[in-house]
């Protein structure tokens, strides 16, 4: 889905808003959502720094506003108050911009990192276990407080200080049972003919199994995705794909379970996966042969067929 | 709540204009959204022009967009046009309870109970969605997607919370003379149909105005599917799986 919310801010831009008048210095974009830009600012006064999405369209901005805030509520009623995620959400306001249009805006905390892609091309794979259980971990804190996330990518997955996760762009939040309100195809349960668009636990588990095909198979999942007409597209070929992989082989079993919506919720998901984790920490992982060995190997015992069968067949 | 979506890639050629047309829908209650769809940069700018103006005559809303983007801009366009047609109606009665006659002029703190209320309404009012697909010659290697596109959409509008059909028109019809053509009547679900689009016989014309006031009748006669069955000839009998 796109967006009519073309131009940009440039740095150095100060943001005032209209009814509270607290005012924000742009530093840089930070990326891009269905229903607006992010920029990195700086609170005036204060030098703190936030996030600040800002949008075209009142009702789509604040619907995720109230998704936020009523996330944040019940979060808050679980912990007995006074938890740390009721500052999630600082500000909501409208800015005036060059275009003499009025433009909403929300005002959240800053979450430093890199997206979960970056975050392992820089720190290495063996982080993925310990960051995907955290990511599970999150999930499920959702879930129980009654949402679906809805749009989970590798996109919007940012990891901080050792493989810590956080969620961001709540633009898909959907609370369960109701249709899931953005989604991205490839991860889509209904794209691949694998259920339906209706929001619960199991919906962004499958989105989950297809971000991990996503990190280790990106080339292969998306020639298959290319490659298959609308009515082929099954959570059978994405639990192919995942099984004939080396780097997913050992919790194929896994991605199964969330590719057929076979957890019952992401916490039963999370301690499967930690069990996988585990297993895999303590088990030394030995190296695998090299392809050109097993080929090599192939071809000699061929070669070793072929000659008992001749001295077989010339003996006298 | 009732839309019509005309996906289409150029110009109306025969009768009533497309644009008086969708006036009509309006006029009677039903949104009319517009898809164009353009591969090669093969629309006129003409066509361009008059996608926008039936869309604005229809209350609704246009895009152009490419083959491959076809299924996500269905949806967005759906979504926008229920979401702003319960947002007009929340906007009326705006003005007699807060004295803001949009939400805009509401504070931030005075919105989040008003969309709640268009989410909610957005997520639980009825739906029904009529496609009508423009099937002249140059639509014809863009079916495949357009095809994909609707079985898309029914998948959203089946996982909403309030009750969705969808029913799906081509134009123009394959007999002479014929304007538009019922494939698919009212349903809800269409997992068991097996081919949208069986055997169509392209024809030149494109009478989009025609086919728009075709399925404005079919709208206000709520029992067509089930009178006209046997004129439907071979058509239906392909949905029965």
């Amino acid at each position: 889905m796109t967006t009519s919310f073309e131009w940009t801010l440039p740095r150095g831009t100060i943001i005032r808003g209209k009814w509270k008048q607290g005012s924000y210095r742009v530093d840089r974009l930070l990326g891009e959502g269905a229903n607006g830009k992010v920029f990195l600012v700086e609170r005036e006064r204060e030098r703190m720094l936030y996030a600040l999405k800002i949008g075209s369209d009142t009702v789509d901005l604040q619907s995720e506003v109230n998704v936020l805030q009523s996330i944040a509520r019940q979060k808050q009623k679980r912990s007995g108050g006074g938890s740390r995620t009721g500052a999630f959400l600082v500000d909501v306001d409208d800015f005036r911009g060059s275009d003499g249009k009025e433009h909403p805006f929300y005002v959240m905390r800053y979450i430093k990192g890199l997206t979960l892609g970056d975050y392992l091309v820089r720190n290495g794979k063996e982080w993925f276990p310990v960051v995907g259980f955290n990511l599970l971990g999150k999930l499920a804190e959702l879930h129980e407080a009654g949402w679906t996330f809805g749009d989970l990518k590798v996109e919007n997955v940012l990891v901080g200080d050792y493989g810590r996760p956080e969620l961001v762009d709540y633009g898909g939040a959907t609370a369960f049972g109701k249709g899931v309100r953005q989604f991205t195809e490839i991860y889509d349960r209904g794209y691949w003919n694998a259920g339906t668009r209706t929001a619960d636990a199991s919906y962004d588990l499958f989105s989950f199994a297809v971000l991990c095909l996503q990190l280790h198979e990106s080339r292969r999942l998306a020639q298959l995705s290319a490659g298959l007409l609308p009515q082929t597209r099954t959570p059978d070929e994405l639990a192919k794909l995942a099984a004939t992989s080396a780097a997913l082989k050992p919790f194929s079993g896994w991605l199964r379970k969330a590719l057929y919506g076979e957890f019952a919720n992401a916490r039963e998901a999370a301690a499967a996966w930690q069990q996988w984790m585990h297993r895999a920490g303590t088990v030394p992982a030995s190296a695998p042969a090299p392809r050109w060995m097993k080929g090599l190997f192939a071809v000699s015992a061929a070669v070793l067929a072929t000659t008992i069968y001749w001295l077989l067949r010339s003996a006298p | 709540m009732k839309q019509i979506l005309l996906v289409t890639d150029g110009c109306s050629n025969v009768g009533v204009s497309p644009v008086v047309a969708a006036a009509q829908a309006h006029a009677v209650g039903i949104t009319v959204n517009v898809v164009g769809v353009v591969d090669q940069g093969d629309i006129a700018e003409f066509g361009t022009a008059e996608i926008e103006e039936i869309a604005r005559a229809g209350g609704g809303l246009s895009r152009l967009t490419q083959t491959r983007q076809l299924s996500q801009t269905v949806q967005m366009l759906t979504r926008k046009t229920v979401v702003q047609t319960i947002q007009h109606a929340v906007q009326r009665e705006l003005k007699h309870v807060l004295g803001a006659s949009t939400i805009e002029e509401l504070p931030p703190e005075k919105r989040g109970e008003v969309v709640r209320v268009i989410d909610d309404l957005s997520e639980t009012s009825r739906l029904r969605v009529a496609l009508l697909i423009d099937a002249s010659a140059s639509m014809k290697p863009k079916l495949h997607a357009v095809e994909e596109a609707i079985r898309d959409l029914a998948l959203s509008l089946q996982s909403r919370q309030g009750g969705s059909e969808i029913a799906v028109f081509h134009f123009p019809g394959s007999a002479y003379g014929e304007d538009c053509k019922l494939d698919l009547d009212w349903t809800d679900n269409i997992s068991g149909v097996h081919s949208l689009f069986p055997r169509l016989q392209m024809r030149g014309t494109t009478p989009t105005g025609p086919a728009i006031l075709h399925v404005i009748d079919f709208y206000q006669k709520g029992d067509y599917g089930n009178r006209k069955n046997d004129e439907t000839d071979g058509m239906m009998s392909d949905y029965v799986v």
